[in-house]
């Protein structure tokens, strides 16, 4: 795909469209200065949250499971999604901290206002949760979710996701620096190249 | 870092713009041969032990690659159009700001071009409305350079394994890697349709070679450097070989800003800011500009003066056109079992059956066929379109087949235009207050349908391998790429080109250019091999005039 996967061909496509752009817009050092930080005091201090009050973290963290649901293998919330998000917006995304959170008010504002005897989004069981994601997965803060969930669940652990490798065991990905063939499938019985069309 | 290390007002005998795949075999070649050397490269120095596989770091936010902050760019569709920053996510054309270049970041596909690539304007005939021409120079010429970058740099593959491979004087330094389960399906879909595949020339070696470990198939090739140094990018071959001699300095963090030229017309060196935004003047006998296709025209047009004032070696109005991406394409396809293609090398299967044009096909170009991973973990879970899922369970189900997963990628021909091109944005300026890039680019008609074309053919080889799903990208008017090529074209006519056969400006003696900008045509992808083997040649050329006194 381009050649950054090919990958450049189609980069805003590979992002998900401008609304994924946009969250990946920050240069990579600022992100490596915070995320060191960050680290860091997590490391020293008990886990808690520093963008998101514990509704508001409830609620993302509601939102991120259904984004990548739990399941026979984990998921968002396994991966600690909702630690990135947090450690993201108060660190290295701190810029987009106040639309982050006037998108979650709207979100919150809309969802009591469709569900009128729900508490909290956390709150509703999960086909209530689906229903009202489905009417609002093509808002923006809806996609700043998506964008964020997926990169918190798949990147280094570092930047505060990806618990113990969980994404990466959701896709199937082994983390190692080293690999022998056989590969795949595929590649087990490779009889060897012959020349020509045989 | 540097063995030896040169005082600003001490003339060099050359300057060397950029540390890349040019400019690295460029050093090597001009140190080597007694001549002493400084070499310029704006990005930092990095070594396999500062590499990372951090996706998020390398892929999304330009870790190592021209940042679009500090380096802006704009972008048009034509000339009548008012040219645009995009949001600073990535700039339209994309290349690895770091000693090494884009050899450092590259995927390493090596096939060389055909015998067709450079003389095909007067197989086919000219092209109407395009700038479709003859190389001043044949395959003939070049393929000694080629096997001096198979076997100086180090390139895996068989020869004689592809019944299209152009001649060649000696096989390969050493066997091709390791078939991945995506080269078995691509070889297995081929040969029922009857097609030619044959094992990817790759710039990784799989073999100790020339004191480099062979590849341990971490699969961070495509974007990364590499960690253990298999890939033979010029940071592990051609500049250590270079400084070496003790005749060359690598100077990182320095960014040429402008190539200075005196009253008779000749380049008298360059200034350059070092990393605190210091400018300092570099003298040198000659200069050489390996810069990439995008900043080398840049750098040539920031140049104006008196004599030169539209531009230095621009008397012929062509640096900065013709500029050509090479067309890409991408099918995905999803088969039974796993093929985990995270691991080892991008490509290690290539099908060149439709590289030439055929006439009967309607439309000009060509193209070659690969199969690789699509994208890594992130990129993959990111990706939206068509009736690809984006949240809940199929999506996660999406992610789950990540490892049953492959690309059937295409490469192929973009016509030079004259209307595509790089030029100075009017009022845009980088963070160091220099002109930025400007780039118009609209695809040829014929250049979409060779796309749609090698994207079918794709297509037809993963069905005929038995995947269980396919996918097509759509084929799209491009307005990004990593392939940087055509815009200080080559040629005899010095009205028409920007260099001779031999890599000089019409207009300067001693200002000689190679890089991507040299390409007359865009070949059908996989550009590095040519532009290596175009540097071997060309410090040749430079080593023979600078002995004659001719520079």
């Amino acid at each position: 795909m381009n050649e950054q996967n090919g990958s450049r061909r189609s980069f805003l496509f590979a992002l998900g469209g401008l609304s994924t752009s946009a969250w990946l817009a920050t240069s990579w050092r600022e992100i490596a200065v915070a995320a060191d930080h960050a680290a860091h005091v997590a490391a020293t201090t008990p886990a808690q949250f520093g963008f998101l009050s514990p509704a508001d973290a409830a609620d993302v963290d509601a939102i991120t499971a259904q984004i990548l649901p739990s399941g026979a293998t984990p998921g968002a919330r396994e991966a600690h999604a909702v630690y990135f998000i947090d450690r993201a917006l108060a660190t290295f995304f701190a810029d987009r901290g106040p639309a982050f959170r006037a998108g979650l008010e709207e979100f919150q504002r809309s969802f009591r206002k469709a569900l009128p005897a729900a508490t909290a989004f956390a709150a509703a069981n999960a086909g209530e949760q689906v229903a009202f994601v489905t009417s609002v997965e093509r808002t923006e803060f809806f996609q700043s979710v998506r964008v964020l969930t997926i990169v918190g669940t798949l990147s280094l652990g570092q930047y505060g996701g990806n618990y113990a490798g969980t994404g990466w065991k959701l896709m199937g990905f082994e983390d190692q620096h080293v690999f022998s063939p056989p590969f795949g499938y595929y590649d087990r019985d490779y009889a060897g190249f012959v020349v020509g069309n045989a | 870092m540097s063995a030896r290390t040169f005082k600003t007002d001490e003339s060099v005998d050359f300057v060397v713009v950029g540390s890349g795949a040019a400019g690295g075999v460029i050093a090597r070649e001009l140190s080597v041969a007694g001549f002493s050397v400084v070499v310029l490269e704006q990005g930092p120095r990095l070594n396999a032990t500062d590499f990372e596989h951090d996706e998020l770091k390398y892929t999304f936010l330009h870790g190592i690659t021209n940042d679009p902050v500090a380096s802006p760019q704009t972008f048009r569709r034509s000339a009548a159009d008012t040219a645009r920053q995009g949001n600073g996510v990535m700039n339209p054309l994309v290349y690895a700001r770091i000693v090494g270049g884009s050899s450092t970041h590259f995927t390493a596909n090596y096939w060389r071009f055909h015998e067709i690539d450079f003389n095909e304007r007067s197989v086919l005939g000219g092209i109407p409305g395009t700038a479709f021409a003859d190389w001043p120079i044949s395959y003939r010429d070049l393929e000694p350079y080629y096997t001096r970058v198979e076997w100086d740099i180090g390139v895996s593959g068989l020869a004689g394994s592809s019944p299209f491979d152009p001649p060649r004087s000696k096989p390969y330094p050493m066997p091709p890697l390791p078939v991945k389960s995506s080269g078995v399906l691509l070889e297995r879909g081929a040969r029922k349709l009857g097609l030619h595949p044959f094992p990817a020339p790759m710039a990784i070696v799989s073999k100790p070679y020339r004191g480099r470990p062979a590849c341990v198939n971490c699969g961070f090739c495509i974007g990364f450097g590499c960690e253990v140094m298999a890939k033979s990018s010029v940071l592990y071959t051609m500049i250590p070989e270079a400084e070496a001699t003790g005749r060359c300095e690598v100077r990182s963090r320095s960014y040429v800003f402008r190539v200075e030229s005196d009253p008779q017309g000749r380049a008298t060196g360059v200034h350059y800011f070092d990393s605190e935004k210091r400018a300092h003047f570099q003298k040198a006998r000659a200069v050489v500009v390996s810069a990439n296709g995008a900043e080398t025209p840049r750098l040539l047009l920031n140049s104006t003066s008196a004599r030169f004032p539209h531009g230095l070696a621009n008397s012929s109005g062509m640096v900065g056109k013709h500029l050509m991406f090479n067309q890409q394409t991408a099918v995905h396809a999803v088969f039974e079992h796993e093929l985990n293609e995270y691991k080892s090398v991008q490509v290690t299967r290539v099908v060149h059956d439709f590289y030439n044009s055929d006439p009967r096909r309607g439309f000009y170009g060509g193209g070659g066929i690969d199969a690789r991973i699509g994208r890594q973990p992130i990129g993959w879970a990111l990706a939206s379109g068509g009736d690809l899922p984006t949240w809940g369970q199929a999506l996660k189900a999406r992610m789950e087949a990540f490892p049953r997963s492959m690309v059937a990628a295409g490469h192929a021909t973009s016509l030079p235009l004259e209307t595509n091109n790089v030029s100075l944005d009017p009022t845009l300026k980088d963070a160091w207050g220099i002109p930025a890039i400007r780039v118009t680019y609209k695809d040829h008609p014929d250049d979409l349908a060779t796309a749609r074309f090698i994207r079918d053919r794709s297509a037809d080889i993963v069905a005929a391998a038995g995947a269980q799903k396919i996918w097509k990208e759509e084929v799209t008017e491009r307005s990004l790429s990593v392939h940087l090529l055509g815009t200080c074209r080559m040629g005899n006519d010095a009205a028409r080109s920007v260099t001779d056969k031999y890599h000089r400006a019409h207009d300067v003696p001693n200002l000689f250019i190679c890089d991507g900008s040299s390409f007359v045509t865009s070949g059908r992808g996989q550009p590095t091999m040519t532009i290596q083997a175009l540097a071997f040649r060309a410090a040749d050329h430079m080593a023979r005039f600078a002995r004659a006194g001719e520079i």
